[in-house]
């Protein structure tokens, strides 16, 4: 029943038998292999190798999602899942700006409502989704070390924990981290099921997916991934009503999320919110993906994946029919899917990363680069398995530094100029919001240029906020947004008193950020504050360029 | 007594004599120029509460039952109340309805539209008041109320609303506006116009703000500075007459003619910038234009005027040291129920709204105590430690109860146009709570027996 099972009783495909069968295989797997001379003592010491490693490596992932974890503050979706949050639980700061309901189910949102029950926070909201992408890494172990060995499982860990895609999604208070970490335990008892023909781990599995979708209903496509997956390997027994009995598990855990809604007073939110995803305009290119993805996974992690699928082809079994369709599916839907977010496809990390690992750990490694090794490490030809593993060894820590480094990065860099969604926090929005909330009065009324900066001013500023670019369009916008008509006539009678430019939104809609200064100029807009961020100019020099700017308008 | 030790301090002793000598020819040759210089250069008084400035704006025409009267906690109007059409007979008679959208005249205002209606206290002409001058007498009964009103309302219930505060003069706006800034009527006898050359010598409080070197300013929405006295024949002669009435200061040779004084009367955008800036004045004074709410015109651009004059004051860096005082300057032939005290024999006139709005006002309070537009300057000269300027201001209360300046300042807030601010659903949360932890608690179990049970299914 533990991930120990694995290692010493594989499951072997036999494509003719009419279902997946146990047998003891001897792994070919490095860690599964006992050496000569390992005596008592090294044994101790392999016992507490992997555990080790294992802290060490959810050591190494949390510092990852944790350092400077507070530098920028929320972004447009961070403030309004943690609006939500706090509206849930009855903070008075935020419930006359955040509905509790508007387009998700709120599993992620009730976890975090404990947090942000009084006064403003964001850095607890960010730990919860930083400890959970730990337990990810955790999760991810489990999985590759029930596939394919311990080392797998280890290796597969540390590349996810230094994966600067998944870094970067679970230092943000989003749903697809918490999200990934249940995509990867329904993974999980799916594989379980497979190799233990467990009716519960297949029943587990529908209910995990559910648990899934409730984070973020988006993941209903990961159904896909297990239909495909057991569409294309039919020895996987599953009678029709062992599966209805784990498409009803699906359903009824996902029943929480609309029964508890209909019982809290609301039902439409969701249906509207469907309606405009499904009219709404292409925010991407479709090149989007591969052109941010593949960089953020690491390229090299991606070519070992594929690589490994080349030279391990011989050793094809249901374990990468079953990563592929759960790759496959959030890939496919989300590139024939007209509205594209930077994270969606974050639930092919994962398997991803255990199929690198996989990858990494039985990589080829030609005759003469062994016998330049032998020939620089005086290694004796007796020992080539030595040689190899040194080999893979060196090829795993590259790979692993090409992912930390970037991290790194990540964390580190304060001045996050992309403003792609779910890529970060913005620069000098908090400091703004907090700016209005300290130096306007109670009841002000803010135009921002888009929505995002209107909820990041709402939830750090208190302020009421309205982006001028919502379209008053019910098919044209988001239904949680409210449009403001005619912002010509509220500026005219006074309702409105402060506008705010920013660059990122600027960059994004040349016209609407034209408007916004038309209105500026007409209603005697004065600057009043102005948040900068250091940039570098065409000398190397670090300049601080106007971020975010904050005018007083009157009639 | 000599310091050879200190030659330099001998030279600078010498300059100042110099110096001294030379101003005090200056001063004999132009005695108003060093009254002016000395009246720049002196230190302005502080004040004697912690209002540093004070803004005080007259808009037109309302009587405080048009405004407030149907108001719960005000001295409103009673309940019962039936205005006879003709004085003297109880029937017919029109009972107070409700105005809303069904749009306004310019009623009589005049001196004899208050003596038909006031009817020496017996208080039953206002209809009639009207009817007389061949309009329809029953709009006097029309009201206002918080569904026409709602910011004023808002206003009321956050700051200070006074409930007997009267106009000045018991005639028309020429009147009132030159007791706002003389404390006495101006014209004397039965004349009420501008005389020809100007106010003369009637002091004015500017007068004395000048001479206490305290600053002010008197803004002007629609400035425009070529109406004055001597530009203006008649109310009715040039666009924009009213303007000469609504700032007494034009009609004035001293003030108009001595480009400094006449630079301290702007336009309303001087206002607003020096608000932002907090280079208010200690006194400001606020003409309309028209956003006056003069009948017939619109009571929400007058609202709207208020309200962004407010909201420029409460962002500013003075508005904890403000207070904000407007009134109207006349009834505009409008009902009022309370009968006007007679101090002298221009008024008070019917009563008229007020509202205080400062940092120090108190919450929601109704200060009832009798006030009128001297009571502005009363507060003036108390707060600055000025003289009186006539026997109006010098007798008249002024409004330091509705002040509580034993709080802090309360930070400013903007309020809502809307009467019934919009409300706040919170959904249940017990469901989504217990939803949720009910399915995790079920999906963790499952997933605990299955990695417990070990029996394969077959």
């Amino acid at each position: 029943m533990s991930a120990t099972r694995s290692p010493v009783e594989e499951v072997k495909h036999d494509r003719l038998a009419t279902t997946v069968v146990l047998h003891p295989v001897k792994l070919p797997a490095p860690g599964a292999t006992s050496r000569a001379g390992d005596g008592g003592e090294g044994r101790g010491w392999r016992r507490w190798a992997v555990p080790g490693a294992l802290v060490a490596i959810a050591a190494l992932a949390l510092f990852l999602r944790v350092w400077k974890l507070n530098a920028l503050g929320f972004n447009s979706d961070e403030a309004v899942y943690a609006g939500q949050a706090a509206s849930l639980a009855g903070n008075p700061n935020y419930a006359p700006f955040f509905p509790v309901f508007r387009a998700h189910p709120m599993l992620f949102q009730t976890i975090l409502s404990p947090f942000f029950r009084t006064g403003e926070v964001d850095l607890a909201g960010r730990l919860v989704v930083a400890v959970l992408g730990v337990v990810t890494v955790l999760a991810v172990h489990l999985l590759g070390a029930r596939l394919y060995g311990r080392r797998v499982g280890l290796i597969a860990a540390l590349l996810v924990a230094v994966m600067p895609y998944h870094v970067v999604v679970t230092r943000q208070v989003l749903l697809d981290g918490p999200m990934v970490l249940f995509a990867t335990l329904t993974l999980y008892c799916l594989v379980r099921f497979v190799q233990g023909q467990q009716v519960l781990w297949y029943v587990a599995t529908g209910a995990m997916l559910g648990v899934t979708m409730l984070t973020k209903e988006t993941s209903i496509v990961l159904a896909g991934g297990v239909y495909a997956f057991l569409a294309l390997t039919p020895m996987v027994r599953r009678p029709v009503r062992m599966s209805l009995l784990a498409l009803t598990a699906t359903v009824a855990v996902f029943l929480a999320h609309p029964v508890s809604q209909a019982l809290a007073g609301r039902s439409q939110t969701g249906k509207s919110y469907l309606v405009w995803q499904l009219f709404r305009r292409p925010n991407h290119s479709m090149g989007f993906y591969l052109e941010t993805v593949p960089p953020a996974m690491g390229l090299l992690v991606v070519a070992a994946a594929v690589g490994g699928l080349w030279w391990l082809r011989r050793h094809r079994s249901w374990r990468e029919t079953l990563l592929l369709s759960w790759i496959a599916a959030p890939v496919v839907f989300f590139q024939l899917w007209p509205v594209k977010g930077f994270q969606y496809l974050l639930p092919a990390a994962a398997p991803v990363a255990v199929l690198a690992a996989r990858a990494l750990t039985q990589m080829p490694v030609p005759e003469p680069v062994r016998r330049l090794l032998r020939r620089f490490h005086h290694v004796s030809h007796g020992e080539p398995a030595r040689t190899v593993r040194a080999v893979r060894t060196s090829v795993i820590a590259v790979v692993a530094l090409s992912l930390l480094v970037p991290s790194l990065n990540a964390v580190n860099r304060a001045d996050n100029s992309t403003f792609l969604a779910g890529s970060g926090g913005v620069p000098g929005g908090r400091e703004a919001g907090r700016w209005l909330a300290a130096n306007t009065p109670e009841g002000s009324v803010v135009l921002t240029l888009g929505p995002s900066m209107a909820n990041i001013i709402q939830y750090y500023g208190h302020r009421r906020s309205y982006g001028l670019s919502v379209s008053p369009n019910p098919l044209r916008r988001n239904p949680s947004y409210e449009p403001l008509p005619n912002p010509d006539w509220w500026l005219r009678h006074n309702d409105l008193q402060y506008v705010v430019w920013d660059s990122f939104s600027a960059g994004r809609s040349a016209f609407f950020s034209e408007r916004l200064m038309v209105l500026i100029r007409r209603y005697h807009g004065r600057v009043v504050h102005t948040e900068y961020v250091d940039r570098t100019d065409s000398t190397g020099a670090r300049v601080p360029v106007p971020v975010i700017i904050i005018y007083e308008v009157r009639p | 007594m000599t310091d050879p030790a200190h030659p330099r301090r001998r030279h600078a002793g010498r300059l100042l004599i110099r110096a001294l000598l030379i101003a005090c020819l200056l001063a004999l040759a132009n005695p108003a120029g060093a009254a002016h210089a000395a009246a720049r250069t002196a230190p302005a008084a502080s004040a004697t509460t912690p209002i540093d400035h004070f803004v005080f704006l007259m808009q037109e025409n309302h009587t405080f039952d048009n405004y407030f009267g149907t108001r719960p906690g005000v001295d409103g109007i009673p309940p019962g109340t039936c205005m006879p059409v003709r004085r003297g007979q109880a029937e017919p008679c029109v009972k107070p309805f409700h105005l809303g959208e069904l749009g306004s005249l310019d009623l009589d205002h005049t001196a004899e539209a208050f003596r038909v209606q006031y009817n020496n206290g017996r208080m039953d002409g206002f209809v009639e008041g009207v009817s007389t001058q061949g309009k329809d007498g029953k709009l006097a009964m029309a009201y206002y109320d918080d569904r026409d009103l709602p910011y004023y309302w808002n206003i009321a219930d956050e700051y200070v609303l006074f409930d007997r505060f009267f106009s000045s003069s018991n005639s028309g706006s020429i009147r009132n506006h030159m007791f706002r800034v003389t404390g006495g009527p101006g014209a004397t006898g039965a004349s009420e116009s501008i005389p020809a050359n100007g106010w003369g010598d009637i002091p004015t409080i500017f007068d004395r703000l000048e001479a206490a070197g305290i600053s002010w300013k008197f803004y002007v929405e629609n400035y425009d500075p070529t109406i004055t006295f001597r530009s203006r024949t008649s109310e009715e002669d040039i666009d924009r007459g009213a303007q000469v009435i609504w700032v007494p200061l034009l009609a004035y040779a001293r003030y108009v003619d001595d480009p400094r004084l006449f630079g301290k009367i702007v336009g309303l955008d001087e206002y607003y910038d020096d608000a932002a800036k907090g280079q208010l004045p200690a006194v400001s004074f606020i003409a309309p234009a028209g956003d006056s709410e003069h009948p017939p015109g619109s009571i929400r651009a007058g609202q709207n005027l208020v309200r962004t004059l407010l909201t420029q004051l409460m962002r500013s860096p003075d508005w904890n040291s403000s207070a904000f005082l407007w009134s109207y300057d006349d009834w505009g032939g409008w009902y009022d129920h309370v009968a006007p005290p007679q101090v002298d024999r221009y008024g008070y006139g019917f009563r008229v709204p007020a509202l205080l709005v400062s940092p120090y006002a108190r919450r929601g309070y109704v200060d009832s105590t009798t006030l009128d537009f001297t009571s502005a300057l009363k507060f003036i000269e108390v707060n600055w430690r000025l003289k009186p300027l006539a026997d109006r201001d010098r007798n008249a209360k002024t409004f330091l109860d509705a002040f509580d300046f034993d709080r802090p300042p309360r930070p400013a807030v903007f309020l809502s146009t809307e009467r019934t601010p919009p409300v706040v659903n919170r959904p249940n949360p017990v469901p989504v709570y217990t939803a949720y932890a009910v399915t995790g608690s079920l999906v963790t179990a499952l997933v605990g027996v299955a990695a417990l049970r070990r029996r394969r299914w077959t």
